[in-house]
Order: C-alpha cells, then structure tokens, then sequence
C-alpha cells in the first residue's frame, strides 16, 4: 500500500468523473469538467495508464529483463480482459434481473445489450472476442489491446528510444487519414475508442512519466513556458464546450475532415492538444492540493491506487443508477443519493481491496515495536 | 451497408406524381405521420444523378438487426422502398444504431460517422431512450437541436423518427415531455419528424387485431418494422414531391 502520489490522486479523480459522466441526464454530470473541456477523463484515464506503465517497468527496486516485461504486461492485459468479460457478464445480468423485476423489458436493449438477448449466438462470440461492447463499457477493450501492445511498446523504447513517438505519431495520422478502428460484431460499426488512435496519447504518458529523459524531461525543463502556451487552449476549450461549437463539415476541404472535428473515437488532434495543455497548467497542482487538502487527496488517491477494481465497481454502479434514476426519476435528490451512494461504495471497494496489504503493514508495526526476544524471525 | 446498382437519371413515382401508397396494415393518416419538409441535400444529390447516401444511427437497432428472422432489417426495407418509388436511384444505407444510447451519444456518433460517411441524409431515431433514463427535456432539446444546427451547416439532411407508441408510457411523464420537446425541436428547426407515436397509436386504436409488438409490449413485430420502415420511406418521399411539385405560390 503505497502513500498518496499525483498519480493515483487524478486517476481517482478521473475514477469518479468516469461514474458520474457514465449516468446520463444526472444533476453532478453537469458540473463535471467535460461540460467546460475538449477532453475528457477517457484521455486522463489512458495518459495515466501510459504513465503507469512505465512506473511498472523500470522500477528501480525490481529491474524486469525484457522477457519478464513482456510477462508483466501480459499477464496485466490478461487481468483486464478477465475484468473486461467478468462486468459485461454482471452488466448483462443487472439488465436481464432488472427487466424482470420491473417488467421493464426495454432495459434488454440499453446500452447496445439487445444482440446479446436477440442474437444470443453471434453476441457471444463477440463478447469473448471483444468485437461487441456495451455502451460505457468500452475503455477496457482499448486498455486489453493497448497493454497486449504494451511490450512491442516498450521494446522499442528500450532498443531505440528516440523511434518511439515518431512510429506512434506516423500510426495516429495514418488512422485520422485513413479512418482505422476496429470492427464490431454482429452489430455493423466500428469500437468506440480506435485504439491505433488512442495509442498515441498511451505513448505519450509513457513517455512523460520519464523524468530524466525523452519528452518527460523536455517537459519538466520548460514547464513555466508551457503553461503559458497551455492556458489560451485550455481557456478556448471552455469557450468552444461551453458554447457547443463544432466546425462545419462543408467548410472544410474534404482531406482535413479527419484532422479537425471533435471526436472522441479517433482522438482528433484538438482533444489531443487539449488534454496534454491540460496536464501543462495542472502539472504541480498536487503538492499545494496535497498541502490544503490532506485529506480529500488522500481519499482520491484511495480510489486511484485500486483502480481497475474501482473502475469495475464504478461502472456497474453507475448502470445501477441508471436503473434507478428510471424508477424513480430525475430529481436532484436522487441524483445526490446516487453520487454520495457511488462514490462511498466504490471508496469500500478500494478499502477492502488494501485490507490484506493494510494488514500486513500493522503486524509489521506491532512486530517492530515488540522488544527484540518477541519479534518473528 | 447496403447498396444497389450505379446511379442513373431518377424518374419520380412509379405511378405519376403521388408518393407510393402504404400497405393496408400499416395505413394512417398523413396528419398522423409527418407534414413534409424540405430535403434541399437529399433533392441536390437526385438533382445531380448522385447514389444518394443515408445514415442511420440511433435506437432501437434491433429493429435493424433484421435478417435473423428472415425479414428485412428497416434500414434494408426503407431502402427498397425509395428504390422503388424513386426509379433509377440507387440509395446506400450505413447503419450505425446502438441499441440503448441516449441522444447526446448518438450526436457524437453522428458527428464521427458522418465525417467518415459524407452522408447526404441522416435518419436519426431518438428519444425513447432519453425518455426512460430520465434525461430532462431541456438537456435532450440542447443536445438535439445543436446537432441539427451542426448537419444544416455541414449540408446533410435530417431525418427525425420519433418515440413509438406503447400503451404502458401513454401517461408517462417523462415519456411524453420528451415527445413533446421532440415536436416542438422538429417545429423550430423545420426538419422532417415522423411521429411514430402517432402512427403507431392510430394503428393500435383502429386496428386492434394487428399486434405492430411482440409479446412484451415494448419490441416491434415484424409488421411493426415494416409499417415503420414504410412510415419513414413514405414521409421522405412526400417531402421530396412537395419539393418538386408544389404549386407556385403565385
């Protein structure tokens, strides 16, 4: 169990905005920061992962050769596609009890669920095979693909660290130019994250969690000057979100089209720049937070050191409060139940999680300070 | 996707200059369906011999799903259906529906598919969903009409297909401030909206042997998909001739 750090404070962070942008309609989404930001958790979430990623292989006390990181990543991305397959299945059973239970038989079709009802046969082969994902379900499938891509990632950086962000840059604009995204199936379309997309901004967390080296370095060099360049980008996202611009189609030459839009699914550039401006002007912003604030970061970093079993909770809970909300409706109060309810089941959840590693710690406590002759050996 | 041959010069109305009739089960009053609307991409693309390209995107797509039960998708049946009516066009249909998303999801998709698809029409079926998870009308209304706003600009046409009717929201609340908010959208904005609510409803009160649900009250039979996708072919297609063959006002 390790103590609070900026990390797992804005992974918590994004934890919570993950809850509350997931139940459509509710009270708290509107004062959540996409409604003020070009980007969104979904970018915070996958820079972070990057970032972590390299936190895991090249952690000083435990130096991986190259064979054991790719035995760490892939057994990480086995771990998440285990998570993956194990909340679509309850997500399946929340929506079938519940159509049950309220005689509600159109909760079969929330969330892109109706194949798995109406096309039992093919929906399961997609499930297994990833190529059918619920609605807000769908983050994981690109963190299983990016993290089985993680070792090809990491090899390279270890072999030829300079190539890194120029391969993934040439993959994203090959992806915007070309429209790359992985296919779904039985129902015609395409994954809600295009993880050739996406990789960029993985990359690029990876790269920034370097502190002596590569991009993180550059960044931590000059961060006064990038704040400065960041904040007139923050401040036109807030103008651009608050005022719902979006740049017409038929004024732009056909070959830009993929360069300009806000979208999610590719990761368009402006989300992009958004998102990395965004980590330019809060870059810091944990150690005055961490002095003001004990006690609210540490709870955030709670949430964020348990993240793939908060994030588990998280999304069933908000699909519970989705349910809710149609029984008893959209008042603010419920909403307030539903947040307050959300956020301290899934703080029980990372709390239970830390219960083994907790307890070890406090024997290791007791057992120090036990004179000599009753320590364990 | 669906396509059918190479474009050719369109000839309008197998049968001179009415839009084609619906079949018997499905018959309802034009007041009970849609009052036209202009259509100027869609009338642009058959202006110019175009392979005219719809986008479908919103929910419920299991009424897309189709095949699996032998019958034709709707997407695949409205598309037959312009086909015939409009002779010599040729109409490819994208479907991009999510069973279950809410409006503010399918804008989003609207905005990616659409700048991938280039489409000159998009068929949007929204608010039941937005109805039943309790997202208020205003928040729908924002949502809704700056994404018509966006399609105007962006020259594609839109299409809005409405709540369906079932007897359990009749007196829902929330059900019908959304079909509300959703006429009054239409109203403002000037697009195309086919009230299935209505149509559904006068079928159910005039009709009560043809059965347009499955047993559950909530999911269409498959005459309740054709009388949908006959629904929306006819409104389309009413709009394209009231385009080309109102009177002058002079």
């Amino acid at each position: 169990m390790r103590k609070p750090n900026e990390i797992d404070f804005w992974r918590g962070f994004a934890l919570i905005t993950i809850f509350i942008n997931h139940i459509p309609g509710n009270f708290i989404e509107r004062f959540s920061y996409r409604n003020i930001s070009l980007s969104d958790s979904a970018e915070l979430f996958v820079l972070l992962a990057g970032w972590s990623m390299r936190l895991m292989i090249e952690n000083p006390k435990h130096p991986l050769t190259s064979g054991g990181v790719v035995y760490r990543l892939w057994g990480r991305a086995f771990t998440l596609y285990i998570a993956q397959t194990f909340i679509t299945e309850i997500a399946i059973f929340i929506l079938a009890a519940a159509s049950i239970w309220l005689d509600a038989p159109f909760l079969l079709d929330w969330h892109n669920a109706g194949a798995v009802f109406h096309q039992p046969i093919e929906a399961h082969i997609g499930l297994v095979l990833l190529t059918h994902q619920l609605g807000y379900f769908n983050i994981l499938p690109l963190y299983v693909v990016l993290m089985v891509a993680a070792p090809v990632i990491a090899l390279i950086y270890r072999t030829f660290p300079q190539l890194l962000l120029p391969l993934s840059l040439g993959l994203y604009v090959l992806t915007l130019a070309f429209g790359i995204n992985f296919p779904s199936w039985p129902i015609e379309g395409t994954w809600f994250f295009s993880p050739t997309a996406w990789q960029l901004i993985y990359v690029i967390g990876f790269l920034l969690a370097g502190k002596t080296t590569d991009v993180g370095a550059f960044a931590r060099r000059h961060v006064r000057i990038l704040r400065w360049i960041a904040l007139p980008i923050v401040l036109a996202g807030v103008a651009i979100a608050a005022t719902r611009y979006f740049p017409d189609l038929a004024d732009l030459p056909k070959s830009s089209r993929f360069f300009v839009i806000f979208d999610k699914t590719f990761l368009s550039p402006d989300r992009l720049i958004h998102m990395l401006a965004l980590c330019a002007l809060f870059a810091g912003a944990y150690t005055s937070l961490h002095a003001w604030l004990p006690r609210f970061v540490g709870f955030l970093a709670l949430l964020g050191r348990n993240a793939l079993n908060v994030f588990c909770a998280g999304s069933l809970l908000s699909l519970c409060g989705q349910i809710v909300r149609y029984m008893y409706g959209g008042q603010i109060v419920t909403d307030v139940i539903l947040f307050a309810g959300g956020v301290a089941i899934m703080a029980f959840v990372a709390w239970i999680s830390e219960w083994h590693s907790r307890s070890q710690r406090q024997r290791e406590v007791v057992a120090s300070a036990l004179p000599s002759p009753f320590r364990s050996s | 996707m669906e396509s059918a041959q190479p474009a050719a010069p369109p000839v309008l109305g197998a049968s001179g200059q009415t839009p084609p009739a619906l079949s018997p089960q499905c018959e309802v009053p034009a007041s009970d369906l849609a009052a036209p609307a202009p259509l100027p991409n869609l009338t642009k693309a058959l202006d110019e011999h175009r392979v005219i390209n719809i986008l479908s995107v919103g929910s419920p797509a299991s009424a897309a799903l189709g095949e699996a039960s032998g019958v034709k998708s709707f997407p695949v049946q409205v598309t037959d259906i312009l086909e015939a009516a409009l002779k010599g066009v040729s109409v490819e249909i994208t479907n991009r529906g999510v069973d279950g998303e809410v409006a503010e999801t399918a804008a989003d998709q609207i905005r990616s598919e659409a700048a991938i698809k280039k489409p000159d029409l998009v068929l949007w079926q929204l608010g039941t969903n937005d109805a039943l998870a309790r997202v208020g009308p205003g928040q729908f209304t924002d949502v809704v009409k700056n994404t018509i706003d966006w399609l105007r600009d962006s020259q594609i046409d839109v299409v809005l297909v409405g709540l369906q009717y079932t007897s359990r929201f009749a007196k829902d609340e929330n059900y019908n401030a959304i079909r509300d908010a959703l006429l009054q959208i239409a109203t403002d904005e000037k697009v195309l909206y086919i009230r299935r609510y209505d149509a559904m409803r006068y079928i159910a009160q005039t009709r009560a042997n043809l059965h347009l649900m499955e047993s559950d009250n909530f999911h269409l039979s498959d005459l309740g998909t054709q009388c949908m996708a006959e629904h929306i072919a006819r409104a389309m297609i009413a709009s394209l001739f009231v385009k080309r063959f109102r009177p002058s006002p002079n």
